[in-house]
């Protein structure tokens, strides 16, 4: 991933210095970022990117809601879910299947570690 | 009801008092009026007895009409014939049916109420007491059974003075005075010294001034006597009232021979005075020749020649048995009752009344039966004049008709008259030794208490077999009557001391310790089963004030607990704790009045009690605080959530920061901005830790005056970053000088808090300009009201009340329990909060609490919710 060379993410989290944070981070890594206050926001935008970082939970449509759009327009874009409740309970299991999600506080690590699974599952899809 | 029966010999005293002044019929009346007016408070009052045409007349009254006498004269429930008469009362005559026909004479006599209180005597009515009253009156028993006690004094008196009267009848005058013809300087024609009884009786020479003053057919025993005092003639009434055969029997005896040795000094001194020329008087009693001992009131006069010489005597004698009797009666009543007033032991009272009824009747014995308290055998009470052994034959037999008239009355509850023992049924288990000791007859009547019930017998044996005399049955009945206050007072003085021994058990049982005190705090006695639970040593509270001896707060408590239970007349209790010299104890007050000004104060040691429920309210509050840990783990994926947001911007600024120190040239304002957000970021996280810290810590509520204005500026100091950072504006509208409510700083805080953030969330979707938090404080007579407005999203319809349930949140984040929480507080201080949506935008939440006043001082310390 560090040697992937500079990427553009599209960041949705309704938290304001969550989503501050996450582009000041992607940001320091070299990469390009667009910070989106909900899913409507994103969509209305319709940014291309080629990762998304997108809060599980947000007002409006969700996490998922919004994953599911997306798949549905044929939009392969790789997907990382982040969320504040502690990672995936059995009852989301399906929902995050093929998702890689991360649970908040989370290091850089854990973070590239996502994006790198994320893209490497949509390289294999297409 | 010791009180009761004082009351009830007080005013057989009074009666008898009354009764022992009056001289004839008339004087009997007015002291029955007089003894109702002074022992019943009744100034309307008459006295009716039936004549001889069985008409009921009015003898006697007090404030009534002549017009209203008139009126109801003849008016009579009850018939000479009448047996069993009961009091009739008519508390209201405008509801006594049979009584209509004189509701008009009724109402211009005044009078709204009356009772028929009857005079029976032997069980015949012989008349009645009206009693008038103004006002309907509600008459109680104690009343009826002391109009019914002087009733019973009055029926013997009016039959005793009607005898009297109607022997009197034939009388001159009233009074015994020898009249005018009968004595003084007799005119004397023929020759002195003639003994020897004419065809008619009389000494020849004697005949003129015999026709002269009628003394043939005088009532009074007259007799002639020589100069030597031997008997010369003696008039018809004379021979009968001496019990005399013929005047034969009699001529020549000694006169001073019928009277007794002791009594002989005062005979020959009025001889001696008749001798003189003056008239000689002396009372005495002498044997008849029947052998009836009777009182004789009697004048000795000259009978002197025509030199002015007494040459014979003459006697008159009155039979005044009845009337001494009847003094005599009077006394013994009045010393009986005084007897059993001062309490004297009950077989000294019954003698002295069996005395006071034998002395009334020649030859008679009487024996005064008790009724066993298992109320089915004997006990002698006296019988003074009959054998010792004789009694003994009676102690403890049971009670039946077998046993003797007594046995058989006291278990009939009617009177019984034997005439001849010897032969009758009912003497069958003790006719021997009775025959044995020369009785023939027993009439034995039952003695009641004055609620009717059989006490015991009083009979009176007679050697002759033979029934009793009216009189004889009159003063048994009487006797019976006396014997039955004797054995009630007895009984209620008996049971006074029993119920004073009883209270002395109980209070050396009682492990309270008990205060008197005056009125106005003077702490007058005590009563301590252990006086080492004394506080003080009685000597520095005695005789003190309670404000001296106590602290001053809790003399102020006490102080106004006295005069409620004064003035309410309910006990007062009072829960309170002292601080002693090395720990704190609780005590539980229950205050009463007692003798009307005095208080009584029974303090009770509840500090085991007290802890323990100290501890069960600890244990409540554990729970609480188990129950919001509860809650919080239950919740712990939102406030994970709320942490895990400022936690993770925390940690990708910081490695981000890390990131911008590998840079060169270093950007230090872009790293500035970085740690600016990790500080405010941490804050965040910082300000929800400490709401949870808030949450989870234990204490204890403590209650005091607070100005609500004042815990409201707290708040807002409290949460002023809070609101800046979430650009909440604020309004408030505190109303200058409300007064205090009384209740707990850090609850009240909590409520105002949870109210406040409720609101800020409410609004955390609306645009910052449109946002608006108002806090208002007013105040009532009755409480205080904070309301907190919004302009927020509002409550939706019908969850005005569900808002305060638990767990009940219609936001998307929240915990749903500070709501629940402050409705709690509210409520435990005695107030109300309540929801509602405004007219335009958003919701107002109002709590309304109580002033600092009053009940509210009541509110329990309880745990700190």
């Amino acid at each position: 991933m560090a040697d992937a060379g500079p990427l553009s993410f599209a960041v949705v989290d309704d938290d304001e210095a969550v989503r501050t944070a996450l582009r000041r981070l992607l940001r320091a890594m070299g990469h390009e970022v667009s910070v989106f206050a909900s899913a409507e926001e994103y969509e209305a935008i319709a940014v291309e990117a080629d990762c998304l970082i997108v809060d599980v939970r947000l007002p409006g449509l969700n996490g998922f809601e919004l994953r599911e759009r997306l798949r549905t327009r044929g939009s392969l874009i790789p997907i990382v879910f982040i969320t504040g409740d502690g990672g995936p309970s059995p009852s989301d299991a399906t929902a995050h299947a093929g998702t890689p999600t991360i649970a908040k506080p989370f290091s850089e690590g854990d973070l590239i570690a996502a994006i790198t699974q994320a893209v490497a599952s949509a390289a294999n899809v297409s | 009801m010791p009180a009761a029966t004082n009351r009830q010999l007080a005013v057989r005293l009074a009666v008898g008092r009354a009764l022992g002044r009056a001289r004839d019929l008339d004087d009997v009346y007015s002291a029955a009026l007089d003894t109702l007016a002074e022992c019943l408070d009744i100034s309307r009052a008459s006295v009716l007895l039936f004549d001889p045409d069985a008409v009921m007349r009015f003898k006697a009254w007090r404030n009534l009409s002549s017009e209203y006498r008139a009126a109801v004269q003849g008016h009579s429930p009850w018939t000479p014939d009448s047996v069993d008469a009961e009091p009739l009362l008519v508390p209201d005559v405008t509801r006594e049916p049979s009584l209509a026909g004189y509701l008009p004479t009724f109402a211009r006599e005044h009078i709204a109420a009356m009772a028929f209180i009857p005079l029976v005597s032997l069980g015949r009515v012989i008349g009645k007491f009206m009693l008038y009253y103004a006002e309907p009156h509600l008459f109680d028993d104690e009343e009826v059974q002391l109009a019914g006690v002087i009733a019973a004094a009055v029926a013997f008196a009016v039959e005793r003075g009607r005898a009297r009267e109607g022997s009197r009848r034939s009388d001159s005058g009233s009074g015994f005075e020898p009249n005018a013809s009968s004595f003084g300087p007799w005119e004397w024609a023929g020759p002195s010294g003639a003994r020897v009884a004419n065809a008619d009786g009389l000494p020849s020479g004697t005949l003129r001034q015999v026709r002269q003053c009628d003394i043939e057919s005088d009532p009074d025993c007259l007799t002639i006597l020589g100069i030597d005092g031997r008997l010369l003639y003696v008039n018809p009434a004379g021979v009968a009232a001496l019990g005399a055969q013929d005047a034969h029997t009699l001529l020549n005896r000694r006169w001073v021979d019928f009277w007794q040795d002791k009594d002989r000094e005062v005979v020959e001194q009025a001889i001696a005075r008749a001798k003189d020329g003056a008239i000689g008087r002396f009372q005495r009693p002498a044997r008849t020749l029947a052998g009836v001992m009777k009182w004789w009131d009697v004048a000795v006069m000259p009978i002197v020649d025509g030199g002015g010489a007494v040459t014979q005597l003459k006697t008159v004698a009155r039979d005044v048995s009845a009337q001494s009797h009847a003094e005599a009666f009077q006394a013994g009543q009045h010393q009986v009752l005084e007897m059993i007033a001062t309490g004297a032991p009950l077989p000294q009272v019954l003698t002295l009344l069996a005395h006071v009824i034998e002395d009334q009747c020649e030859g008679l014995l009487c024996q005064a039966l008790l009724l066993d308290v298992d109320g089915t055998h004997v006990r002698v009470g006296a019988a003074p004049s009959l054998p010792e052994d004789f009694s003994a034959r009676f102690e403890g037999q049971p009670v039946g008709v077998r046993v003797g008239s007594c046995g058989t009355v006291m278990q009939s509850g009617r009177s019984v008259i034997v005439t001849d023992i010897r032969t009758d049924a009912q003497w069958a288990v003790l006719r021997d030794a009775v025959v044995a000791v020369g009785l023939r007859a027993c009439w034995a009547t039952p003695i009641f208490s004055s609620k009717k019930k059989v006490l015991g017998s009083f009979a009176m044996f007679s050697v002759s077999s033979r029934g009793p005399s009216c009189e004889e049955l009159r003063l048994i009945e009487t006797a019976a009557d006396l014997a039955g206050a004797a054995i009630d007072h007895h009984q209620s003085q008996e049971a006074l001391r029993q119920s004073e021994e009883r209270n002395h058990a109980i209070l050396r049982a009682i492990p309270d310790l008990m205060f008197v005190f005056s009125d106005d705090g003077v702490y007058l006695d005590f009563h301590a089963k252990d006086p080492a639970e004394l506080l003080f040593p009685p000597e520095v509270f005695l005789g003190k004030k309670m404000r001296d001896v106590m602290p001053p707060p809790l003399a102020d408590l006490f102080s106004q607990a006295f005069e409620r239970a004064l003035t309410s007349n309910e006990p007062e209790r009072m829960e309170y704790s002292l601080d002693l010299s090395h720990e704190r104890r609780f005590f539980d007050a229950c205050i009463v009045r007692c003798d009307n000004d005095k208080l009584l104060s029974i303090v009770r040691d509840i500090t085991d009690r007290k802890r323990a429920e100290l501890d069960a309210a600890a244990q409540r509050q554990e729970l609480a605080h188990l129950n919001r840990v509860l809650i919080l783990a239950e919740q712990s994926g939102a406030l994970a959530h709320e942490l895990s947001q400022p936690l993770a911007a925390i940690l990708a600024n910081a490695q981000a920061a890390r990131h911008m120190l590998d840079r060169d040239p270093l950007d230090l304002e872009e790293l500035r901005e970085t740690l600016d957000d990790v500080i405010k970021s941490d804050k965040r996280a910082g300000m929800v830790i400490h709401r949870l810290r808030e949450l989870l810590k234990k204490s204890s509520a403590v209650l005091q005056p607070l100005d609500l204005n004042e815990v409201t500026r707290e708040v807002l100091d409290l949460t002023h970053s809070d609101l800046l950072l979430r650009r909440m504006p604020i309004t408030t509208e505190l109303a200058p000088g409300i007064p205090p409510v009384l209740g707990d700083r850090v609850q009240l805080q909590q409520v105002i808090l949870n109210l406040v953030i409720n609101a800020c969330d409410a609004m955390s979707t609306v645009d910052p300009s449109e946002r608006e938090l108002r806090l208002t404080t007013v105040a009532d007579d009755e409480c205080v009201q904070i309301a907190i407005s919004d302009r927020g999203v509002g409550i939706p319809d019908g969850a005005f009340d569900s808002v305060f349930d638990p767990f009940v949140t219609h936001r998307a984040d929240g915990l749903g329990l500070g709501l629940a929480i402050s409705r709690s507080i509210v409520v435990a201080h005695r107030g109300r909060i309540q929801a509602e949506n405004n007219a335009d935008r958003g919701a107002t939440f109002r709590c309304f609490l109580p002033l600092a006043t009053g009940a509210a001082d009541a509110v329990p310390a309880g745990p700190r919710l």
